[in-house]
């Protein structure tokens, strides 16, 4: 799952990118209402935290350009202070989401958790494909209730895949929605990282489509 | 863009507005005074002239010959007789009936025209008629003349004699410019007395202006509290409208005081926790995640205390400021559209549409998102499937009622659920500070919250506010 972080103050973008990245995020980050228009419009994101209070274009600005563009990923506000009137410009402005500024944490992640799943149809934090069980608060994985042990990365492949259910996910969005953009993408570590996935999961969860890439398979058994 | 200076001064404008007025009419008395002189001079010249005549027709004979006669010994005026004197008199034949002899100027003369002759322009006269005429006299001087006809012995048809007498107008127009000049010289003299007085007036009357001015000054530099001081009832109800805005002033900055110093007092017990916690927390065998949770226990603290008096500091800033409005049902909606989108996957169902385009709150529109915001969030958590926001007024004052269909609050609860920093379920996010947040700022407002059970089931929250 790649995240957008729009935040200017560096002694909050910062200890946020950390947390978010160690829930299992891809994370691009942008400083400034400019930079983040441009990664909004030219790069998949699956969720966005957006800041309303931004140098050289405010945030409600930029909301509304995505969405004017199309882009019609889930947005998170940030509001300063608890003002309602902003909560109201901002979901009239194309929000999905607000949190009030101060907030906790695990309250963060469980917005992003949630308009994530609510992006994708999905009503609960448990997402179940057949035997295998992936829940979205915790991060674990379990088989039969057999907990998985999954690398960061393992974890972001798996959860996107169970995510779509169903749908053919190709092997260049794949490296899109699991790096941050200044990572060095080789599409190659998709296939090793898909290849060390299916040994930690029961045999043939996870298809290969050819020519267009990969899907979780058809349940095989039900728990 | 500069105003020309007369505009930005009221002394000026008023100096010029009075001298126009003075110029305008000292000119017209002036034009009015030199035309009724010259009048009245014209006349009693002309009155004088006619006398003149009168006499000398009285002494208008005729000798045997038909000649007429004029016994000047009996002409008293000395200047009948000294040449080019001013003052002359002819006689001229006009002609007669019988028809012997034609015109004939100047038969006879008065000895001051020596040996010119007036020329009268030939005219016809009823017997007694008056006739004046300009003409030049004999040294080219301007006259006046009066003529008239005469027929001595109209029953024999004799001839007819014109009678003139002139005189000189040089004097009269002496006397006339005389009066120009003083006129002038008065009329003047009265415009510069008036424009003093103006002056003096326009002084005195924007006096007290200066003493409002002083007060305003000796008040900057803190010599005086408020303006006083006797000034003219025209000028009161600007020093009592000063007054009033300096008395909300002082209300202003003492409430502020009293709520910064609130606030640091809260603020303090938050800090005096922090610092206990850090100096545990130096000891060997420090537990760092127990200081984690002490340090959020006290940040979320002092944020609650922080946000708390912040909305009152803005509830109480709007208090007594008249004019403010908020329109209910525009508030309530846009608080609907975030609820529907926030809790989207509930698919609540969210209506505020009895609401009465006009009705307003008397208060600044945040407080009312506020107070509204914070019911409706709350109902929102709440309910299993609708929220429904109303409201009425009654003449002055605001219901706004939200309900939802919840579990609702057990009667022995509802005090606790309106306490400061009360949370009933620990396992729905908010600060526990909402319910209570709202009754605060509606009691600001001289209103007040109330909560009961709700016909659908749940809890409904009352809110009473000043209606606009």
């Amino acid at each position: 799952m790649r995240l957008l972080l729009v935040e200017d103050e560096p002694a909050l973008r910062e200890p946020l990118r950390e947390g978010l990245a160690e829930a299992g995020y891809a994370v691009d980050v942008a400083a400034n209402g400019r930079d983040a228009l441009h990664l909004g419009l030219t790069e998949p994101f699956d969720a966005v935290v957006l800041d309303l209070g931004l140098p050289q274009l405010d945030g409600l600005s930029v909301l509304r350009r995505w969405r004017e563009a199309g882009r019609m990923m889930p947005v998170l506000i940030l509001t300063a202070r608890d003002a309602w009137h902003e909560k109201v410009a901002g979901i009239d402005a194309g929000a999905d989401d607000y949190l009030t500024k101060p907030f906790h944490h695990e309250e963060l992640l469980a917005r992003v958790r949630a308009l994530i799943r609510r992006a994708q149809g999905l009503a609960s934090p448990l997402l179940q494909h057949g035997a295998l069980v992936l829940d979205t608060r915790s991060g674990r994985v379990s088989v039969n209730g057999q907990p998985v042990v999954l690398t960061a990365l393992e974890f972001r492949l798996l959860a996107y895949l169970m995510h779509r259910p169903g749908t053919v996910v190709s092997r260049s969005e794949l490296t899109e929605h699991l790096y941050a953009q200044d990572f060095d993408r080789d599409s190659n570590t998709i296939e090793v990282f898909v290849g060390r996935l299916r040994r930690k999961l029961p045999p043939d969860s996870i298809e290969t489509v050819r020519g267009l890439g990969y899907r979780l398979a058809a349940p095989a058994a039900g728990p | 863009m500069n105003a020309p200076r007369w505009q930005s001064s009221l002394r000026l404008r008023l100096l010029l507005a009075t001298l126009l007025a003075l110029l305008l009419a000292l000119g017209l008395a002036g034009v009015m005074l030199s035309r009724l002189f010259d009048e009245q001079v014209t006349r009693q010249f002309a009155q004088g002239l006619q006398a003149q005549l009168d006499q000398l027709t009285a002494r208008l004979g005729v000798d045997a010959d038909g000649r007429p006669q004029v016994d000047t010994r009996t002409l008293s005026d000395p200047r009948w007789t000294r040449p080019y004197s001013g003052l002359y008199w002819q006689i001229d034949r006009v002609g007669d009936r019988g028809g012997d002899a034609g015109p004939q100027r100047g038969v006879l003369r008065s000895r001051s025209l020596w040996d010119a002759v007036l020329t009268l322009p030939d005219d016809t006269l009823a017997d007694g008629e008056l006739h004046r005429h300009d003409l030049p006299g004999p040294d080219g001087a301007p006259l006046l003349a009066l003529e008239r006809s005469v027929a001595l012995d109209a029953a024999t048809g004799g001839p007819r004699w014109r009678l003139v007498v002139a005189a000189d107008l040089a004097e009269t127009q002496a006397a006339r410019q005389r009066f120009d000049r003083l006129l002038a010289l008065s009329l003047g003299a009265l415009g510069l007395l008036l424009a003093l007085a103006a002056w003096a007036q326009v002084a005195v009357g924007l006096a007290p202006l200066r003493t409002l001015q002083q007060g305003l000054a000796a008040l900057q530099d803190g010599h005086r509290a408020r303006l006083d001081g006797a000034v003219p009832a025209e000028v009161q109800p600007l020093v009592d409208g000063f007054n009033r805005v300096l008395d909300r002033n002082d209300e202003v900055v003492a409430r502020a005081r009293t709520q910064a110093g609130n606030l640091a007092h809260a603020i303090k017990t938050p800090l005096a926790a922090l610092a206990q916690a850090a100096h545990a927390a130096r000891r060997p065998g420090a537990d760092a995640a127990a200081l984690a949770a002490q340090v959020d226990e006290q940040v979320a603290l002092a944020q609650r205390q922080v946000d708390w008096h912040l909305k009152r500091a803005r509830a109480a800033a709007a208090q007594g400021r008249p004019g403010l409005r908020a329109p209910v049902a525009g508030a309530a909606e846009g608080l609907l559209r975030v609820m529907g989108r926030v809790h989207a996957e509930r698919a609540l169902d969210l209506r505020a549409d009895g609401i009465a385009p006009g009705l307003q709150f008397a208060g600044e529109a945040q407080d009312l998102q506020e107070m509204l915001g914070n019911l409706v969030d709350n109902a929102c958590k709440w309910a299993r499937t609708a929220v429904q926001v109303s409201a009425t007024a009654e003449g002055r004052v605001l219901r706004l009622v939200v309900d939802d269909d919840g579990p609702g609050i057990a009667p022995a609860q509802r005090d606790a659920a309106l306490a400061r920093g009360t949370r009933l379920d620990e396992t729905v996010p908010g600060s526990g500070l909402g319910l209570a947040i709202v009754q605060e700022l509606a009691q600001l407002y001289g209103g007040g919250l109330a909560l009961e059970p709700s016909p659908r089931g749940g809890l409904r929250a009352v809110l009473t506010l000043p209606a606009a």
